[in-house]
């Protein structure tokens, strides 16, 4: 296998949470050197979610479920942004500035000026930088100074107004859409950089608002509106152009499958496979599918109320009909398909002992195979290495910047510790209560087939 | 020397694909500079009848999906079904750089097109191809489209209400998931292809490409062994509440964030007292009881607008956000003044926007244009003999 594209591609990562980091875990898994700064007084806010067992003892934040998915094979650098020690931490960054290809930021518009670290510094730092701002706004328009969270801009991008129940409000996904979706457009955004950078030596500034990267989504609807001033309606799970198509309960609890019927033919072939030829005959065009929809769907969801979703997926794909199981995340993981193609990663975190990991692009390469089974960085666990190797400290200057807490491999936070450790405990008895969760299984460790230290099977 | 104005100058593309996701993965290269040649069979992309169509009038040259996926590429039509068209597609594949199709795994194999057939003759070349299940597994053959990705992903069953059935997103978000994966595949395989000179075989996955951006759904189980269940939407994280409440004029995002609570929004809706009150104070339990949370809330959003609210909350810091829809959307003044929809003429149409600007680079900005009619570049298979 040959080298991957992006090794010896260094990144400087001041990004946090989800969008930014989501596009520089692409860039770590090609193969880039990314170098995520964090400080012990602003930790990545995700090092707090999803704790392994639900426990916050020890050093927790390197634990975290949420962080190992989209750090894995960053090296962590903890400095501080702040006046401390005469503005060191700044300094610092700086002079990393001069040895990277790469600087990813999420701030806020303005705070990288205000650091003295926006794009026409970094250019006179290396003139041959590329800098991407990732933000939710944008760095210009009258809402770029915005606060934007995730679960917010999926609605602003416009995707909401077609996502919900018929006759209902707006909803989201049920993950921060817009964050994976935007990452990945970060990450293609930088790599086109590159590409040209390769050609011509020139670097440049990339500008992505998080609300604009998700609208082309809503393409079609916008186009109805642009030409025929139709506004869109929330219809479920039915399409703007097939009959039928929704989700139907089958036999166990909870438990659903999706169909889409795409032409005359697909629907031949549902009415075959679910016993009911007289159907084929009696609705035989998209139009008066349309029309006698809701009497359809009851009779597929007679057929489908008894088998489980996934012998009906596999008897209706093998008869030529597109459907497919709803997946509880649990099923995702167990899933005969993806395991086949390795899509998940068993991925030794270290402090949380091996747990199963998504791969984070869709994507396989003949040529090479993409580093993604590698463990997210422990806070400041490279600090010294980055700093004696690419700026060239001494084991004095380093212990110095420890000192003076510009750098460290704990957090400090606002909250007095114990508070902290009972803030990221959820509260998985009253989620279970509510409806929110399905199941809590205590032996899930011997379904994944892991050890995680302190949970050895007994013998 | 004059520098190139796009970042992906000189690349040239053939792409076979049709639908969404091949199509919009190519459309970004083609925004990037790239020159993409789509190759469509005689009756063409079949978004062309997909509409939506001026005035509800089906024509092939007017399908606002088309129109929105294929800006900037040149159309040429060929039936690979037939040997002189399978030819021509491969004198075309010998001019490419890069080569994007979607057809169903092993169905360009039986036309001696797929990969392990060209790779010979064309070493260099980048071959990707967008699926909704990839190439191998056990439903590789399986038909799909955004919907099974997402039943598969594991998304729609955290999506939607919890006494309802599990709900799709809107607008086909597994085609566009795989639309970009395919990009940062092909952009890849492109820097490598600069670095090596060889090319290769880019298999991507639509189910996959949604796949990975399972948020924490599939880590709740590994880490916690609890299984994750659609709650209005509702995030397990804690962020309660971050989510979409009907106003007087429509709809508005209420999302506290790290600092709302408990003085903030006590401020902002105007009940400075509710500072003291418990499910201000306490995240979990606001969480928990939030049938009594949004008893305090929702009268008062039923009496006010969302500008007005959106406007107060981030005077306050607050990341309230908009609930925007097409009219909304193409009106907003922000997404105007950064200039994100570029208007286009369409020929047969008129004048449209496109949702062009998703990102802005310094040196070597997005192009944006329209889509080309049916085999309107037939002449560049001429060419190509």
């Amino acid at each position: 296998m040959a080298d991957l594209p992006l090794s010896g591609v260094r990144v400087l990562d001041l990004a946090q949470v989800y969008a930014g980091p989501t596009a520089t875990r692409l860039l770590a898994d090609l193969g880039a050197d990314v170098i995520k700064v964090e400080g012990v007084t602003r930790m990545d806010i995700t090092r707090n979610f999803v704790m392994p067992d639900n426990d916050s003892t020890d050093d927790y934040w390197n634990k975290a479920g949420y962080f190992v998915l989209r750090n894995g094979g960053k090296r962590s650098l903890t400095v501080d942004l702040g006046e401390g020690a005469g503005g060191a931490g700044v300094g610092i960054l700086k002079k990393l500035a001069a040895e990277c290809d790469v600087v990813v930021e999420s701030f806020t518009p303005h705070v990288m000026a205000k650091l003295g670290m926006d794009y026409e510094s970094l250019k006179a730092i290396r003139p041959d930088i590329i800098m991407i701002s990732m933000s939710g706004y944008g760095q210009n328009g009258p809402w770029r100074d915005f606060a934007g969270y995730g679960m917010g801009l999926e609605p602003a991008s416009g995707m909401s107004s077609i996502t919900g129940y018929p006759g209902g409000d707006p909803l989201r996904t049920g993950i921060s859409f817009t964050d994976p979706y935007s990452g990945i457009v970060g990450a293609g955004a930088v790599l086109s950089a590159l590409v040209y950078r390769r050609r011509t030596g020139n670097g440049q500034y990339i500008d992505l608002s998080e609300q604009e990267a998700a609208i082309p989504i809503v393409g079609y609807a916008l186009m109805n509106y642009a030409m025929n001033g139709r506004l869109p309606e929330r219809k479920g799970n039915r399409s703007h152009w097939y009959a039928p198509q929704g989700c139907y309960r089958c036999a166990d609890d909870d438990d659903w499958l999706i169909i889409t019927v795409r032409d005359d033919a697909e629907w031949q072939a549902l009415c075959a496979a679910i016993g009911r030829p007289d159907a084929a005959a009696k609705y035989p065009d998209v139009a008066s599918r349309f029309e006698a929809h809701d009497e359809i769907d009851a009779m597929i969801e007679a057929w489908t109320e008894s088998r489980d979703h996934m012998t009906a997926m596999h008897e209706l794909q093998k008869g030529g009909v597109l459907a497919a199981a709803v997946l509880t995340p649990k099923e995702e993981l167990f899933d005969e398909h993806l395991k086949e193609r390795g899509f998940f990663d068993m991925v030794d975190t270290r402090c949380a002992g091996p747990r199963p990991v998504p791969h984070q692009l869709g994507a396989k390469f003949s040529a090479f195979e993409m580093d993604t089974a590698r463990p997210s960085p422990k806070l400041g666990e490279h600090n010294k290495e980055i700093l004696q190797d690419l700026l060239g400290m001494s084991d004095e200057e380093v212990a110095a910047l420890a000192e003076q807490k510009v750098i460290g491999d704990e957090p400090v936070t606002a909250v007095p510790a114990q508070v902290m450790r009972m803030f990221v405990q959820w509260p998985l008895t009253s989620y279970m209560n509510m409806g929110a969760l399905r199941v809590i299984e205590p032996d899930y460790r011997e379904q994944l087939g892991i050890t995680v230290p302190g949970h050895e099977p007994e013998s | 020397m004059d520098l190139p104005d796009t970042a992906l100058d000189g690349i040239r593309v053939v792409d076979l694909s049709q639908g969404i996701a091949g199509p919009y993965c190519t459309k970004l290269l083609a925004d990037l500079g790239a020159e993409v040649i789509k190759v469509e069979p005689p009756d063409g992309d079949y978004t062309r009848r997909l509409g939506p169509f001026p005035g509800d009038v089906p024509d092939p040259e007017k399908s606002g999906l088309f129109i929105h996926l294929n800006g900037n590429k040149k159309s040429v039509t060929l039936d690979i079904n037939e040997p002189a068209g399978r030819d021509a597609l491969r004198r075309l594949l010998g001019t490419a750089d890069v080569f994007v199709e979607s057809e169903m795994p092993g169905r360009l194999s039986e036309l001696e097109l797929g990969y392990h057939d060209v790779h010979g003759d064309f070493p260099n070349l980048v071959y990707t191809s967008v699926t909704p299940f990839g190439q191998n597994g056990p439903y590789a053959g399986y038909k799909g489209n955004s919907l099974a990705a997402m039943a598969l992903s594991g998304l729609m069953y955290v999506t939607g209400d919890p006494d309802k059935p599990p709900l799709v997103t809107g607008g086909e978000p597994g085609e566009y998931f795989g639309a970009l994966h395919a990009w940062v595949g092909t952009l890849a395989a492109i820097e490598h292809h600069d670095q090596t000179g060889a090319g290769q075989h880019v298999d991507v996955s639509c189910l996959e490409a949604l796949g990975s951006a399972d948020e924490y759904n599939t880590t709740m189980y590994a880490w916690l062994g609890a299984v994750r269940r659609r709650f209005y939407s509702r995030h397990h994280i804690p962020t309660y509440p971050s989510e979409i409440f009907p106003c007087r004029d429509g709809h508005i995002v209420v999302i506290g964030g790290a600092t709302g609570f408990p003085l903030l929004m006590a401020i902002l809706i105007e009940q400075p007292e509710l500072e003291n009150n418990p499910l201000f104070q306490n995240l979990w339990l606001r969480t928990i009881q939030w049938e009594d949370f949004e008893k305090i809330l929702r009268p008062y959003l039923a009496e006010h607008d969302w500008q007005d609210l959106l406007t107060r909350a981030q005077e306050l810091r607050v990341p309230f956000a908009a609930v925007l829809d097409p009219q909304t959307l193409l009106d907003n003044e922000h997404l105007r003044e950064r200039a994100f929809f570029a208007e286009i003429e369409q020929a047969g149409v008129g004048k449209l926007p496109i949702a062009c600007h998703i990102f802005r680079m310094s040196e070597t900005p997005l192009r944006c244009g329209p889509a080309p009619a049916l085999g309107a570049d037939n002449p560049v298979l001429e060419g190509s003999a």
